[in-house]
């Protein structure tokens, strides 16, 4: 026993009452989003906002679904997403593997000075460079301008988390398959990779994460309706002198519900993957 | 000398970050080589007569601007302020949701969810929930007479700061729960299970040992998050522009300012520069003293 | 330990090399592009030629609503010119004027703009000085319907003798106010200057409880009614000087720095007097918006989309009646010409067509019933008794804003949040005028 029986009963209800604070500021405006996307229009911008509905109404998932580019945007975001993460990852396992490994080296610990620095541009100013760039590589309005954008952002972060999963791994483990004759790339699929799996798992939410939420650059380099991802295409809503709260509102439920449904399928991991990492840091 | 097997790993090592690396010069390095570039120029895209070599007067301009220490100020509030309250927050919810209790699950869920929602959406939610006169949080907050009257939040001078704070650590926490969760689950239950045979109560145990387990992974999510809190943009773009009169303008703003609005990348750049070493010699002043400690 | 230190910073110091070296080969880079864009007048040449063969593709950007009926009949209206010309596609793009701007501003920085696109006004001295407009003069010179565009619009979009952009609609301010919440107040019509409002601040409050009026303290409308206020005191932001260039004379002249002083404390007095909501010292246009749909105060100087709001606020809106601007010295009010722009691009003849679609009557006629930059559309509706005003409608000077509508923002923010005395904001708006215009090299006598 650790604690008494009073004092772990008094524990529970902290922890209770700790727990549902928690839910109430973290669901709040998803409710609200939620309520406000099952409100008729004239109920939505009143004068007495309440969280009840009197008179539901699919009204506004009707438009976004029927009316707008809705699912052109969700798969456009959902390919660039994917995309992002799979090249993110593979990236970010080589780097990650060699910043934990071979930081012996001069050329590593400056790479990873500059994975650092690179954390340190605000995105504000790299709207222009970045336009001028993906114009002389012909890749404006295309969804490589927005993979190679995603990834160049991703990659700092998940070569970093990388890096703390491999630390926590002992190389004894590797240095005798090493022995047995495995080239190192076969080291890391064979051997690291399988350990680590809800590193991996937990990395690539984090890049996938990203690259859905995204919304100035989505904007900027896409000019048509056919390539907009999904941030963009929400805030499209926004109309000219007044925004269709409904529809917006409808929209965003749509596209955090499958991350949320992701998130919850592999929170598991999530914590598992980050306590890996935690340790060492 | 390396030896040969060195050289060999030293080829293989280069190699493996190469794809890396190529990312970060097309699309990072050469914008920031710019950034610095500009930083000495005459370079204001509305009056391209006059460029050429500007040296210090950039920066100059920038520090001599009436709102500069005003952002200055901000920013330090702003990171500060912030990273402190999703500390704690991350912390208080990570040790709640480590307790056995039924619907950990959910409730882990639910945490998770203001890190999923875009930031434009959750910055105008919030802003539509924070407004005096149809926004829901002003009505409740005078039902249960928290305040007399609806309160502009994002409107004065004295709060829109504080506010786009708290609306930034609702986003931001998350990342520290999980974080720290993962690092509560990897501390041995041995170790405390020993201690509170020596008699250790609660939070004895939660200060001397639980905490000092958790050095290393607090150490790397609050620096990681200083760096991201400080050149933030997007939520105090969405809901308040920096205003009223900038009284919620950070550094980043401004910078934003200088670029799009006055179009002075040479004075835009200047600012990002000085942000930038300015974080860069923090880095290694920490790098430092943290090596230092850990061989001393 | 220090030695460690020392590679660490020498790393750095190579990082940072590494990134002027780089930066040198981006400063070409800079420079073939512009180049290679002012190769643009042969390749029209070219492009003319081909014209006939294989049809033009129009880049056209708009900030229109899809969700409204207005957008939707812009939707199918640019379809129809697009069917009706085999020469010429039209690429329709939406995207929201938040982004728009620095969409814009990437693209033309990287010479790729579109070949037509929607804009604010606020916009138009900027990409004027940008250079990325095309001038339009002779084309619009030889357009049939060119007599029917207000002139005092057109004069608006002309720099230098050059038409530099065309209308897209007009958003003409007049007062609307909820005559119910007047007559209960026992006002039968509504202020028609300052001082009327003022007076009838605190009766309106007694009686009724709500404000009389409405103003946007920040946020994107807030100069725009500023620079109206001070129409109607007979001030000016920026007036042009015999050189040709533009600068503020507040400093250099008592009587008019003593007008903008009076805008200032009117300002100062519509707060203290209760004849505004204390919020609506900082709230920005949606909110002023809002409350107004809502019937939380009486008058608002507004445009004619508050009719489209109607639906959200079905009874509430059913006592809207417009009426001119309250004034001071000399009736005015903002007019807001919202431009078409046409960028330099390869294909000036297909564009200026269609171009002149967008402005024609049938298409003018459909989509903006109410706000068109036409003498022939208008005709009846909110949309008349608007556009009555367009005689004495202000529009911002010809100069890049960026600088000075933020000046302007803050100098509201300085009289009402702050409490300065309106004197010293004027003052300090007029130096801060200045200062923008010499940023930009707009500034007379520099």
């Amino acid at each position: 026993m650790l604690i008494s029986k009073r004092k772990r009963q008094l524990l529970t209800v902290i922890t209770y009452v700790v727990l549902a604070g928690f839910a109430v500021y973290c669901m709040l405006p998803f409710l609200w989003m939620l309520v406000t996307s099952i409100k008729p229009t004239d109920q939505i911008r009143t004068l007495h906002p309440t969280f009840l509905v009197r008179k539901m109404t699919f009204a506004h998932f009707d438009n976004v679904l029927n009316n707008s580019a809705f699912l052109t945007f969700f798969k456009n975001s959902l390919l660039v997403a994917s995309i992002t993460t799979v090249i993110s990852l593979l990236i970010s396992i080589f780097a990650g593997y060699s910043l934990s490994r071979y930081l012996r080296f001069k050329g590593v610990r400056l790479f990873g000075v500059a994975m650092m620095l690179s954390q340190m541009i605000p995105g504000v100013l790299l709207l222009i460079p970045l336009y001028l760039t993906m114009k002389q590589l012909s890749l404006i309005n295309t969804y490589g301008s927005l993979i190679l954008a995603y990834t160049t952002f991703a990659v700092p972060l998940c070569t970093f988390m990388m890096k703390g999963f491999f630390d926590t791994i002992p190389s004894e483990m590797e240095e005798s398959a090493e022995l047995d004759g495995c080239s190192t790339v076969g080291i890391i699929f064979k051997i690291l990779l399988p350990v680590s799996l809800p590193s991996l798992i937990s990395t690539s939410l984090f890049a996938f994460l990203n690259a859905w939420n995204e919304y100035m650059f989505g904007f900027v380099f896409i000019n048509d309706e056919a390539h907009r991802t999904l941030t963009p295409g929400v805030s499209l809503f926004k109309g000219l002198y007044q925004t269709d709260w409904g529809s917006m509102m409808a929209a965003s439920v749509l596209s955090v519900l499958p991350i949320v449904v992701i998130f919850v399928f592999l929170q598991r991991y999530l914590v598992e993957g980050m306590t890996a990492g935690a340790v060492k840091g | 000398m390396l030896t040969l097997k060195e050289k060999r790993i030293r080829r293989l090592a280069i190699g493996f970050i190469l794809p890396a690396l190529l990312f970060f010069l097309l699309l990072n390095a050469y914008p920031l080589g710019q950034v610095l570039w500009d930083s000495f120029q005459i370079k204001n895209l509305l009056n391209k007569a006059v460029d050429g070599f500007a040296g210090l007067q950039n920066y100059k301009e920038v520090l001599r601007s009436e709102y500069f220490p005003t952002a200055l100020r901000n920013t330090v509030v702003w990171t500060v302020i912030s990273v402190a309250g999703e500390y704690l927050l991350g912390i208080a919810s990570a040790v709640a949701l480590n307790q056995r209790v039924k619907g950990r699950t959910l409730f882990r869920a639910m945490i998770i969810v203001p890190w999923v929602v875009p930031i434009v959406i959750a910055g105008m939610t919030w802003t539509w929930m924070l407004t005096p006169d149809y926004g829901i949080l002003n009505i409740w907050m005078v039902e249960l007479g928290i305040i007399d009257k609806p309160y502009y939040w994002l409107g004065e001078l004295n709060t829109a700061l504080l506010t786009v704070t708290f609306v930034n650590i609702w986003r931001s926490f998350p990342f520290y729960t999980i974080s720290l969760l993962a690092g509560l689950q990897s501390v041995s239950r041995d170790i405390i299970e020993a201690a509170a045979i020596d008699g250790a109560g609660v939070r004895r145990r939660f200060w001397h040992i639980v905490l000092p387990q958790l050095r290393t992974v607090s150490l790397t999510i609050i620096f990681i998050h200083i760096i991201w809190t400080a050149i933030n943009f997007d939520f105090i773009w969405v809901m308040t522009e920096g205003g009223p009169l900038h009284a919620s303008e950070t550094l980043p703003i401004m910078i934003y300012r200088y670029a799009m609005q006055e179009y002075n990348f040479g004075q835009a750049s200047s600012l990002a520069s000085m942000m930038l070493s300015f974080m860069a010699i923090c880095i290694a002043l920490y790098y430092f003293a943290s090596s230092r400690r850990q061989r001393g | 330990m220090k030695k460690r230190f020392v590679k660490w910073s020498s790393g750095l110091m190579g990082a940072l090399l590494l990134a002027s070296a780089l930066s040198a080969c981006g400063s070409n880079n800079g420079k073939e592009t512009e180049s290679s864009s002012s190769l643009g007048g042969s390749e029209s040449a070219s492009a003319a030629l081909d014209a006939a063969t294989s049809p033009v593709t129009l880049k056209f950007w708009s900030a229109l609503d899809p969700s409204t009926d207005q957008g939707k009949a812009i939707q199918q209206k640019v379809k129809e010119f697009d069917d009706s010309h085999d020469n010429i596609n039209v690429d329709l793009q939406v995207l929201s004027y938040d982004v728009m701007h620095d969409k814009l501003i990437a693209a033309i920085n990287a010479g790729d703009a579109p070949d037509l696109s929607w804009g604010l006004s606020e916009w138009f001295g900027e990409f004027n000085k940008l250079e990325a407009l095309a001038d339009l003069t002779d084309s619009f010179n030889a357009w049939s319907d060119k007599d029917k565009i207000y002139p005092n619009v057109v004069e608006a979009l002309t720099v230098d003798g050059k038409l530099k952009a065309l209308p897209n609609y007009l958003g003409i301010r007049a007062l609307l106010y909820h005559e119910n919440i007047l007559e209960e107040a026992g006002l039968s019509a509504p202020p028609k200057t300052w001082d009327e409002l003022l007076n009838n601040a605190q009766l309106v409050k007694d009686k009724t409880g709500k404000e009389i009026f409405g103003i946007a303290g920040a946020g994107v409308r807030s100069p725009q009614e500023l620079i109206m206020y001070l129409a109607q005191n007979g001030v000016s932001l920026a007036e042009k000087q015999a050189d040709g260039k533009y600068k503020n004379t507040w400093q250099d002249n008592q009587d008019q720095l003593a007008k903008a002083s009076e805008v200032f404390q009117f300002y100062q007095d519509l707060l203290d007097k209760g004849a505004i909501k204390p919020d609506a010292k900082t709230w920005g246009w949606e909110e002023e918006d809002q409350n107004f749909v809502l019937g939380q105060y009486a008058m608002v100087v507004d445009g004619t989309w508050i009719e489209g709001r109607a639906s959200e606020n079905p009874e509430g809106m059913k006592d809207v009646k417009i009426a001119p601007p309250i004034y001071k010295g000399s009736p005015a009010t903002f007019m807001e010409i919202a431009p078409l722009f046409v960028y330099k691009s390869k294909h000036p003849q297909e564009a200026f067509e269609f171009a002149s679609f967008l402005m024609g009557a049938d298409y003018q006629k459909a989509v903006n019933p109410s706000a068109a930059p036409r003498t022939d559309v208008v005709d009846g509706g909110w949309g008349k008794d608007f556009m009555a005003l367009a005689s004495q409608g202000v529009v911002f000077p010809p100069v890049s804003l960026g600088g000075i509508t933020q000046a302007m923002e803050d100098s509201l923010a300085r009289v009402m949040l702050k409490k300065e005395k309106p004197e010293d904001v004027a003052k300090q708006l007029s130096a801060a005028i200045n200062d923008s215009l010499k940023n930009s090299g707009e500034l007379s006598g520099s």
